[in-house]
């Protein structure tokens, strides 16, 4: 093989192209692709269709390896895309209740639209966390069991996942009380405990629309814009770490059956979320001034959310579809 | 059990293809209407490795030699993954670097199944041309 110093130009655009792709693909096609790319290359020295093309196929391949196309991929895969998006609506739908339970507790709506609103979403928010927790119970079984055969493929991301979900919880009690309007109320009326609300406030602070409104922001302590700033970044790898596990378990069947049949709760759980959620944004907080009126931010959460959960239930569907064996 | 060939959806078909026999799918894999809008490039590659196996290089030049058409590197590998993975191809060991394909027996029974069908969708069209507008 021609080292790095004789590399050619037509070998440098090759590898160049072959980095759209996912490394599982590489590792299966990557060196016959490589060689049919330098023929071509060869041939048409500069041709923007095949880049676009590559460029295409490879962002493709690398959506297949999460089991978002109609490939078929690992149950192990699927799982962890769906317990991605699930977490991606969850923390949108906490910094989203946070938002009213915190209001509740000052004040309690004032039209019977926010009120229902509220109700479904807190009893669908519960639904989801039940959920998810019975899936946390299987899947932490297996990673005990990979840490005893000392495989540390799905040990490493496993305690990561876990580093940073102890200080996601630690910066998150240590900024709850300390934001306006959060906590140390007294007034404990809500339907979410205060704690609970203003956990569920500080933990999602980054979800915010003072981001636009950079006067107002730098007015904050210091060490809270670095948690503004810090948080998220600590839950994406929080995320993707829980997702590199799961990725790397061996799920039988029984497992993959059981955590369909949650996910599938999870997903009509979510379906309400996003009703409530929906009647609360397009209402406008339906008079209701301050505290339950909704901003920019949380229309824009919605879609998001949306799109969450239109991807969950599509890997839910195809899991309840994997074979029981 | 019969099954009516995927192409059905086409109204075309009502009146001329039978219920039972020739249009059934094949016995492995999905048929190549599921390849969606890779049925195209999927119909040349197999039609390609009718008569041998072949490398990516050497498919791309074979096809653009009898149907005029050039696969880009992309569009090409993503058909061959998805033929492979249906089992209507089968990688050879590569010599030098380059990786040969051969079609398997239900690549074959799928590519007869897809262009019988195809052949009927030609006939009717040009006996209603013909019909229509006159003989070419």
């Amino acid at each position: 093989m021609t080292g790095p110093s004789l590399a050619t130009g037509a070998e440098h655009q090759a590898a160049r192209l072959l980095r759209w792709y996912p490394a599982s693909w590489r590792a299966r096609y990557g060196e016959e692709f490589a060689e049919l790319l330098l023929a071509d290359l060869a041939e048409q020295p500069r041709n923007w269709r095949r880049s676009a093309d590559v460029a295409a196929h490879g962002l493709l391949a690398r959506i297949a390896v999460t089991g978002l196309t109609a490939r078929a991929q690992p149950p192990a895969v699927q799982t962890a895309t769906l317990g991605c998006a699930l977490a991606a609506f969850g923390t949108l739908g906490v910094a989203m209740l946070a938002q009213l339970a915190t209001g509740w507790q000052w004040v309690s709506p004032g039209s019977p639209s926010v009120a229902g609103a509220t109700v479904l979403m807190t009893l669908a928010a519960g639904c989801i966390a039940i959920t998810g927790l019975a899936a946390v119970v299987p899947v932490l079984g297996l990673i005990l069991l990979a840490a005893r055969r000392r495989n540390g493929r799905v040990v490493r991301p496993a305690g990561l996942a876990m580093a940073c979900g102890v200080a996601l919880v630690a910066g998150a009690r240590q900024f709850q009380n300390s934001w306006p309007g959060t906590g140390g109320t007294g007034a404990d009326h809500s339907l979410v405990p205060g704690g609970v609300a203003a956990f569920g406030w500080s933990s999602t602070l980054s979800v915010s629309s003072f981001w636009v409104h950079p006067a107002l922001l730098v007015r904050f302590p210091v060490t809270e814009l670095a948690w503004m700033a810090g948080s998220p970044v600590i839950g994406i790898a929080l995320i993707i770490a829980a997702a590199a596990a799961v990725r790397r378990l061996a799920l039988a069947g029984g497992v993959v059956r059981y955590l369909s049949r949650l996910a599938c709760a999870a997903c009509l759980a979510a379906g309400a979320f996003l009703a409530g959620a929906t009647i609360w944004v397009v209402g406008q907080g339906s008079g209701d001034a301050g505290l339950f009126r909704p901003g920019l931010v949380d229309g824009a959460e919605l879609l998001v959310m949306a799109l969450a959960l239109a991807v969950a239930v599509r890997l839910t569907a195809s899991l309840s579809r994997e074979p029981a064996t | 059990m019969n099954v009516r060939v995927p192409i059905h959806r086409l109204a075309i078909y009502d009146d001329v293809v039978p219920e039972s026999g020739a249009g059934q799918s094949p016995p492995d894999g999905a048929p190549l209407v599921t390849f969606g809008k890779y049925a195209g490039p999927a119909t040349l590659i197999l039609s390609s490795l009718a008569d041998g196996a072949k490398h990516g290089y050497a498919l791309t030049k074979d096809i653009e030699q009898f149907a005029s058409v050039r696969l880009a590197p992309g569009t090409l590998y993503e058909a061959l993954s998805r033929l492979e993975s249906q089992g209507f191809i089968e990688a050879l060991p590569s010599t030098d670097r380059r990786r040969p394909y051969q079609l398997t027996a239900a690549g074959a029974e799928a590519l007869r199944t897809h262009l019988a069908d195809q052949r009927r969708v030609a006939d009717v069209g040009l006996r209603r041309l013909s019909r229509s507008w006159g003989p070419a």
